[in-house]
């Protein structure tokens, strides 16, 4: 009898609307518990693990720093973090996933101390084009690049540095020998975003101590001054 | 890749705005993948198809895809523009400008779908019911 009746919806909204819902859940609760969150973006072996290790020494005695360390398989980077001094961390293996999405984050965090914290880390998994697009309820996003990556990542990954808080350019005592070009790599930055760019070796320590006090003060824990070391 | 991630929560969110539109069936779904989403279309489309195959409003839907490219701002020229990949210098004068959009959207603009029935049809079964009851006014 009467045809079909093909009607047009308006959505406009994100494919991930599902994962953005988990996350905003998610930040209430960083909120509740009084957490600041930082989510760690970068390639494999760019020095993710590196950066939490020194800001977490950096920190000692200020602030209770939990991790939660995304990965693909294996529990090495829970083992170094708890190592230097991290109060808690947990280990999320994605099982091949490329990213860590916000129901991982929610899974993992029944067994985190995370009432006790002050500030958590989320290593994601290795990878500058995934974990983009799926966000963790995180407060901050950081972006890390290491020199011997070479200076044409902006140009290759230009989303993850646009969606970025801060930029972190690590390995910066391998710059000369990597023939990394800085103004190339500073130039294409400044194209996509105005955040912070914080250049430091975690292995000189060069560096750090910018990063951990602007870090410091965007956690704003009514604990004192900034550690000096 | 992370197409199969995607597609799922594709399906998850075009199933929730037909169910609330009250739709019995979606017949396309209209997709703005931004250049730099990184998503393979072909990989998306394969794992939508296989997830709506078992049972699903969105079961035969079309995935209408537009891209989106990366845009920046000439300030200089006062012009936008969109490079193209990794040369993001301004086409007039050669200066790189400033980003506009990174151009990496994964958004659903819009969804076709049959509805269940049309006011029309509705107000017919009303006057079929009425005239059932006679005319008005004649009680
Ligand atoms: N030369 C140098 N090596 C570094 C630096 N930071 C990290 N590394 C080394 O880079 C490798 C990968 O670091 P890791 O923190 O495990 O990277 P992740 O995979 O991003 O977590 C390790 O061998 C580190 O010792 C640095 O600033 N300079
Ligand atoms: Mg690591
Ligand atoms: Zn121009």
């Amino acid at each position: 009898m009467a045809g079909r009746n093909v009607k047009l919806l308006r959505v406009e909204r994100s494919a991930l609307a599902d994962n953005d819902a988990v996350a905003r859940a998610l930040r209430r609760r960083f909120r509740e518990a009084g957490v600041f969150v930082v989510n760690v973006i970068a390639a494999p072996g760019a020095g993710k693990t590196s950066l939490i290790v020194r800001t977490i020494e950096h920190l000692r005695g200020w602030a209770r720093v939990g991790v939660l360390e995304g990965d693909i398989v294996g529990n090495l980077d829970a083992q170094r973090v708890l190592a230097a001094g991290a109060y808690d961390a947990v280990q999320i293996n994605t099982g091949g996933q490329c990213h860590l999405d916000a129901s991982m984050v929610e899974q993992a965090l029944s067994r985190l101390l995370l009432e006790e914290l002050d500030l958590l880390f989320i290593e994601n998994v290795g990878n500058l084009i995934c974990p983009t697009h799926w966000v963790l309820g995180e407060d901050l996003t950081v972006c890390l690049v290491s020199a011997a990556e070479g200076h044409d990542k902006p140009r290759k990954y230009p989303e993850v540095f646009a969606k970025s808080d801060a930029i972190v350019l690590n390995k910066i005592d391998l710059m000369e020998l990597s023939g990394f070009d800085r103004s190339e790599f500073v130039r294409h930055i400044r194209a996509l975003t105005e955040a912070p760019l914080f250049e430091l070796s975690c292995r000189t320590g060069e560096g750090m101590a910018g990063w951990t006090e602007w870090l410091w003060a965007r956690v704003r824990r009514p604990v004192g001054p900034m550690p000096m070391g | 890749m992370h197409e199969l991630a995607v597609a799922e929560q594709l399906l998850k969110l075009v199933e929730e705005e037909a169910q609330r539109a009250g739709a019995r069936r979606v017949v396309a779904v209209h997709l703005v993948l931004g250049e730099h989403s990184h998503i393979a279309e072909e990989a998306l489309r394969f794992h939508f198809e296989r997830l709506t195959s078992q049972g699903s409003p969105a079961e035969g839907a079309q995935l209408r895809v537009r891209r989106e490219p990366m845009r920046f701002r000439c300030l200089e020229c006062d012009a936008d523009y969109a490079p193209p990949a990794g040369d993001w210098r301004c086409p007039r004068c050669g200066e790189v400008g400033k980003l506009l959009d990174p151009g990496d959207e994964l958004r659903v603009e819009s969804l076709e779908v049959e509805m269940a029935n049309t006011a029309y049809e509705e107000e017919e079964e009303e006057k079929e019911k009425e005239g059932g009851r006679g005319w008005p006014g004649e009680t």
